[in-house]
């Protein structure tokens, strides 16, 4: 009898992930390099009485469970900030870089030199080039990125970035603070390095906004199916339970 | 709900995004400034299901996880010091730097401050002084009977005195350079500090070790661009509303939830 509310329960608990996932993208809306996630539902059927004696057979039920968030990696808009360390990446690509827990992936291309020299992303964490942290000395200028990712300056070659690709990029997880973890690394072959320029975040107010809307309304129908099975219910009792009936 | 705090963080990284902005707007006729921005990271996620978590005997694995982000956060507003556009002003004493490096100037406390502030005035003692009359360091005094001030592109401060044919050298000007110029601590006025994340000042005279070439006669304007001021503006104002209606949006399902009995 309680199936219907339960049912539109695990509708409303898919829908506030999902909530929550479009206000997380929303609120890294103006972050450099960030990805859009996406959740993804499927449908769980609730499995039945196998014995096919019964007069009328159960009816499967389906509920429906969130399964998984998709990155959605698809490029964010080039701003150009005419900002030497500013790196945007161009195809699928990450950037490596060297954090305590190990190496991590990122997309954001701010770049800093930290005190001694080092690039480093904004958490400090050096970006690591195909042999280490690439390292300036203190009376190095124009510094030089080309698109292949080697890095030069007044002193000359300083190393080459290390790109990464994956072939399943799906498999990263997030780690907060840009960074993305785990997955396959392969050297990035499709990549191409765009100094000067940042990438923005992929996304797209709009397309979030109508998600949000579509979310809220289709939370709001659950929770009255709920309401509505509830008010059934009641009725039931009270017209069964009445004693002069 | 997690959505309405998610929302709250990014109201707040946007709200701070508009502030740093203004003030790049509020300084673009202030001499040497350099503009800052807002850079944001995305915060800690809550895995749900972590990818690659076993479904089964056979070694069948979840190919993506499900992990549901926490908001945003502001990391850091560096400066970009990139060069600001260069304007005659036939002053003998204003000076523009072209290319990289400071003035240093001494400052009340006893420490060094470092400036692309190059309006130089003299105060009565003749001593070349910024325009908030801290002496500039290494100091220069110009005698009262000096009738002008020559300054080479490497920073000789020469002046005519008593009506001579030939100038007289006063000192030479000198520059600092930092390994991170974006690691200064800005404390108005014009002026930044060395932290440990700039790295130690590095002083050298003018046109040497990377650094610039001092024009007289110039100033440096402030390197804010009025029309990417403007567009960020309104980018930001845009997501701080679109941030605004989540939070109503959130507001609304957990009304929907409360009126169920």
């Amino acid at each position: 009898m309680e199936n219907a509310q339960l049912i539109s329960l695990s509708k409303q608990i898919a829908l506030q992930r999902q909530m929550d996932v479009v206000a997380n993208n929303m609120a890294n809306i103006n972050t450099s390099g960030f990805k859009a996630e996406n959740i993804l539902f499927e449908e769980y059927v609730m499995p039945v009485a196998r014995d096919q004696d019964f007069p009328s057979l159960d009816q499967p039920l389906s509920y429906v469970q969130d399964w998984a968030t998709m990155h959605d990696l698809s490029g964010g808009a080039m701003v150009q900030t005419g900002n030497d360390l500013d790196v945007g990446l161009n195809g699928d690509g990450f950037f490596a870089v060297q954090t305590p827990a190990g190496e991590r992936w990122t997309r954001s291309g701010a770049f800093q030199l930290s005190a001694t020299g080092t690039l480093v992303d904004l958490n400090g964490n050096p970006v690591l080039g195909e042999g280490g942290p690439i390292q300036f000395g203190a009376e190095e200028t124009g510094i030089l990125i080309a698109a292949d990712g080697s890095v030069s300056s007044s002193a000359g070659p300083k190393g080459r970035l290390r790109l990464v690709e994956f072939a399943n990029a799906q498999e990263l997880t997030r780690e907060g603070n840009n960074l993305f973890a785990g997955g396959t690394p392969v050297a990035a072959t499709n990549t191409k390095a765009m100094q000067g320029f940042i990438e923005r975040s992929n996304v797209s107010g709009v397309a979030e906004m109508a998600e949000m809307i579509r979310v809220t309304r289709a939370y709001e129908s659950a929770a009255n199916l709920a309401q509505k099975q509830d008010e059934l219910r009641r009725s039931a009792i009270q017209r069964l339970g009445d004693a002069n009936a | 709900m997690k959505a309405l705090y998610i929302a709250s963080t990014g109201m707040g990284a946007q709200e701070r995004n508009v502030e740093v902005i203004s003030n790049n707007i509020a300084n673009m006729r202030t001499t040497g400034y350099k503009r800052q921005r807002a850079e944001f990271e995305d915060l800690l996620y809550q895995q749900i299901t972590r990818a690659g978590s076993q479904t089964s005997d056979q070694g069948t694995m979840i190919p993506a996880g499900l992990e549901i982000g926490s908001g945003v956060r502001t990391v850091s507003t560096p400066r970009v010091m990139s060069q600001g556009a260069v304007n005659i002003t036939e002053r003998e004493l204003d000076v523009a730097i072209r290319g990289e490096g400071f003035f240093m100037v001494q400052l009340p406390d006893g420490r060094t401050a470092y400036t692309r502030d190059g309006s130089f005035e003299r105060s009565p003692e003749g001593e070349i002084v910024t325009s908030t009359g801290y002496p500039i360091d290494p100091g220069i005094t110009i005698p009262g009977t000096a009738t002008s001030v020559a300054i080479s592109p490497d920073g000789m401060v020469s002046a005519y005195l008593d009506n001579e044919s030939t100038p007289t050298q006063m000192g030479q000007l000198q520059l600092a350079r930092f390994v991170n110029k974006s690691g200064l601590e800005s404390m108005g006025d014009n002026l930044f500090v060395e932290t440990a994340a700039s790295g130690p000042a590095q002083v050298s005279v003018p046109n040497n070790d990377g650094t610039g070439d001092l024009m007289q006669g110039y100033l440096e304007m402030a390197n804010v661009n009025s029309v990417t001021e403007i567009a960020d503006l309104i980018a930001a104002q845009r997501a701080y509303e679109m941030n605004a209606r989540v939070i109503s949006g959130a507001d609304q399902m957990m009304q929907a939830t409360s009126q169920l009995r």
